[in-house]
């Protein structure tokens, strides 16, 4: 088997196997599907029923896909302040170093009240408060850590500090930008999924999953978990070819 | 290029790292207290300005109680007529919750350990689980959490009783994992090739190799997982109280709070407050464990 | 192209002082009194070991950073109007290229500044290039050259806008000995071909003697010029290292560096 093929078929290897000694197991023990489903069990609830799983799942996409992109939005025009304004750096950065660790989804109820629980708008929200922080964080750090050479590089050929932010700041920002994402398009996922859980409009993943858990329809439930993982690959694969995509020397040792 | 120089000669006077970073610490607190009274003074503007022009949201004092009412409601009886207070009750729930996600987090700190030294030591687990383990960290496997309260009730382990409380501490667990292997792992093989070069020529065992060049080399990766993981770890389990409605922590008091806003609008807040300060205590002991952790390594340069 | 100097002289410091923290309980004086002057076309290297203030006199002079005393005139005008013109050209011990950028889009990073037109810049970039002997490689990127070449961009980009003097501070530094002789013939071949004045620092006394017209020693505490020596080894070719008079002239340099000035001329600065 040839050396650049290993990396690829040793998972897919050590998966196929798991699957096949999770439906020998549910077989052999004769499992009840309110304990553990077997993996076909729950292929044929996934499968039978795709449009209703991809309508749940574009629910929650969509939830979270909004999220994602205000609050990026929101993140990205922090941080350019913050480059302009050190006091903008120095309010925001030690609440989001303190938030990390706060189950920021508890907002959910006090936003369903504060806006119409019957639509989308909190549960965006809250999403919007999760994604912005590790983007304002990774997208500030990416604007001022540039190295001191090349500042001087920039006065030496009189670059104003707009065009040092054009010039040098900004390309510099694009990886940084991008590993911002890749934590925060997983959290926007999660927490459009969880904030469903606080009551409101139930036809995404997170309220169904709940709802066939309760009315002991375990295949579907987790055929709904199958949803919510393609789900979130996705977001993130998206992500990762966006990054090679526009970043081509990510990988490569930086010059000097 | 500048007066570094000139200092060189001079012996490293410095303050120690522990002192830097309590000065940083202490920084980043005044400002984070700043923001926090920002956003105290923001609320209020809110609701007064919704008072006189249409706002998106309801600003109705039942929806966004003012910022004393929430004070106040820290002392209020918890229930009509009841002895205890809605900060007690919150205080013993959120005590609840943190070792619920204490638990989790060391046996997923653990797990996670255990993990990363079988990927280091044999390629072919590295190869085979770490594209698992990595993709885990980005897909919501938060998902699993009333599926797994639910096989949690009906499996029996002998004489051992599983309450929903360990489903929680599961979930809690598995969630605190996933970072830690990672992190774990890139320590773990974070030693320079000239390193492990010096310990062959000792003709070092692998398991020489990890206690005295591996472990002591990862603790600048281990430290940062160990973050991620407390914090996965509490929201793991405040998230998992919500979804499965599991007694006693923090998490079903939210929602059970949500539900009186109208006649204690201020309960809600105060047990959200609750939740915020669970995680902000979890960050504190894991940064004390940090600090102890580096307190002999050489200290930082910041030119 | 740039403004051509009024006089004669590329750099003339007058009594400039450095000192940081002043004041405070860590103050450092790194410059202290400092009379230097540079004539049209002198190559001068500024040498001393850490802390003399070598490259600090350097920044002061780009007016990267201001003396605390005393002035500097770069080809006729104020430092810090020379910097707004573009009367420099500047290199430094890292390449500081821009890994987004092709080799040629950081050549013309300068002109872009400036606000040359497209075609004229990329036209301009090319012709740096091919003076660098790099323009094969105008497409391709940063980290796909080696230490040296990425070195010969950096120098090809602080030529971009033509200026009548070159700062350059250790720019050999991270390369090894095979190479750094290369680039040190590039550096003087490029001199002939443009007749700019080059201030140099380095910390090596062999590069000095073998680059320079005149070499200027520095010593720390407070940063101060010592000595300076002049150098008169004519035209360098491949046996100017083994010559008898290079090593002549290596060793006043060591000489000065010590302290004892040996055969070398205590020249103050403008005498030769």
């Amino acid at each position: 088997m040839s050396e650049r093929l290993k990396p690829v078929w040793t998972p897919l290897l050590i998966g196929v196997l798991a699957l096949a000694a999770w439906e020998l197991l549910v077989i052999v023990q004769d499992i009840k599907p309110y304990l553990l489903p077997a993996p076909s069990l729950i292929a044929s609830n996934f499968f039978g029923d795709l449009g209703l799983m991809s309508s749940t799942a574009f629910y929650t996409g969509t939830t979270a896909i909004m999220g994602l992109a205000i609050g990026t939005i929101l993140g990205i025009v922090a941080a350019l302040l913050a480059v302009r304004f050190s006091v903008v750096n120095n309010l925001i950065t030690p609440l989001a170093a303190g938030l990390a660790t706060v189950p920021i989804i508890a907002l959910t109820p006090i936003l369903n009240n504060m806006f119409n629980i019957t639509s989308r708008t909190p549960r965006v929200l809250v999403t919007v408060i999760i994604v912005f922080f590790p983007m304002f964080v990774n997208l500030t750090r990416g604007l001022l850590q540039v190295q001191p050479v090349q500042l001087e590089l920039m006065r030496s050929m009189n670059a104003s500090p707009k065009t040092t932010l054009r010039v040098l700041r900004i390309p510099n920002a694009i990886p940084f930008f991008f590993t911002g994402l890749k934590i925060a398009a997983p959290l926007a996922v999660i927490t459009a999924l969880v904030a469903e859980y606080f009551g409101g409009p139930q036809q995404g993943l997170g309220s169904r999953i709940a709802s066939s858990a309760a009315n002991t329809a375990y295949g579907r439930a987790w055929a709904y978990v199958v949803a919510s993982i393609v789900v979130g690959l996705l977001f993130y694969l998206v992500v990762l070819a966006l990054e090679r995509w526009s970043t081509p020397w990510i990988g490569h040792r930086r010059s000097n | 290029m500048t007066h570094t120089d000139a200092v060189q000669a001079a012996p490293d006077t410095r303050p120690s790292n522990s002192t830097r970073r309590l000065r940083a610490g202490l920084f980043g607190l005044l400002w984070a207290l700043a923001g926090v009274a920002l956003t105290i003074v923001m609320w209020e503007l809110v609701k007064f300005v919704g008072t006189i022009i249409e706002l998106p949201m309801t600003t109705s004092d039942t929806a966004m109680p003012h910022v004393w009412t929430m004070v106040a409601g820290f002392a209020e009886p918890e229930v009509r007529g009841s002895d205890t207070t809605v900060a007690q009750a919150v205080a013993s729930a959120a005590l609840y919750s943190l070792l619920i996600a204490l638990g989790g987090f060391v046996i997923g700190v653990g797990v996670g350990l255990l993990l990363a030294i079988v990927m280091q030591r044999f390629a072919f687990f590295e190869r085979g689980l770490l594209p698992f383990v990595i993709a885990s960290q980005t897909v919501p496997l938060i998902a699993l959490a009333p599926l797994i309260t639910g096989i949690g009730n009906r499996v029996s382990l002998g004489p051992f009783e599983w309450s929903s409380t360990y489903s929680v501490m599961f979930i809690a667990s598995y969630l605190a994992f996933f970072p830690m292997s990672v992190g774990a792992l890139r320590g773990l093989q974070a030693p320079t090739p000239t390193a492990l070069e010096l310990m062959r020529s000792y003709a070092a065992t692998p398991r020489q190799i990890l206690w005295k060049l591996r472990f002591p080399s990862s603790l600048p990766y281990l430290v940062p997982a160990m973050k991620v993981s407390a914090a996965a770890a509490v929201v793991g389990t405040v998230v998992a109280e919500i979804s499965t409605g599991v007694r006693g922590g923090i998490g079903r008091l939210i929602i059970e709070y949500a539900r009186e806003t109208t006649a204690q609008p201020a309960k809600v807040y105060v047990a959200v407050f609750g939740a915020i300060l669970l995680g902000l205590v979890a960050a504190a002991l894991v940064t004390a464990l940090d600090v102890y952790l580096t307190r002999n390594l050489p200290k930082e340069n910041h030119a | 192209m740039s403004t051509s100097p009024s006089t004669t002289t590329a750099v003339h410091a007058s009594g400039v002082w450095k000192i940081f923290n002043e004041g405070q309980s860590n103050e450092v004086t790194a410059l202290q009194d400092i009379d230097l002057t540079v004539g049209q076309g002198e190559f001068i290297s500024l040498i001393g070991p850490s802390g003399c203030g070598k490259s600090t006199l350097l920044r002061v002079i780009a007016d990267l950073t201001q003396p605390t005393r005393g002035d500097v005139m770069v080809a006729g005008v104020p430092a810090a109007q020379a910097r707004e013109q573009q009367n420099y050209g500047m290199a430094f011990q890292q390449a500081a290229l821009f890994d987004w950028r092709t080799v040629r889009r950081n050549v013309e990073l300068p002109l872009e500044l400036q606000g040359w037109p497209k075609d004229r810049r990329a036209a301009r970039a090319m012709e740096l290039l091919e003076m660098v002997q790099l323009a094969d490689f105008a497409t391709h990127r940063p980290w796909e050259l080696s230490g040296g070449m990425q070195q010969r961009v950096a120098i090809a980009r602080s030529l971009a806008v033509d200026p009548p003097l070159l700062l350059m501070d250790e720019p050999f530094g991270a390369l090894d000995e095979m190479t750094r002789e290369r680039m040190q013939n590039e550096l003087l071949r490029i001199r002939q071909e443009t007749g700019k004045s080059i201030i140099f620092v380095t910390h090596s006394i062999p590069e000095a003697v073998y680059l320079s017209d005149r070499v200027v020693v520095m010593s720390p505490r407070p940063g101060r010029i010592t000595d300076i020596v002049p150098i008169d080894l004519g035209e360098r070719n491949e046996d100017t290292r083994e010559a008898e008079a290079f090593f002549e002239s290596v060793t006043a340099v060591r000489e000065a560096l010590r302290g004892h000035g040996g055969g070398a001329v205590r020249a103050r600065a403008g005498e030769v």
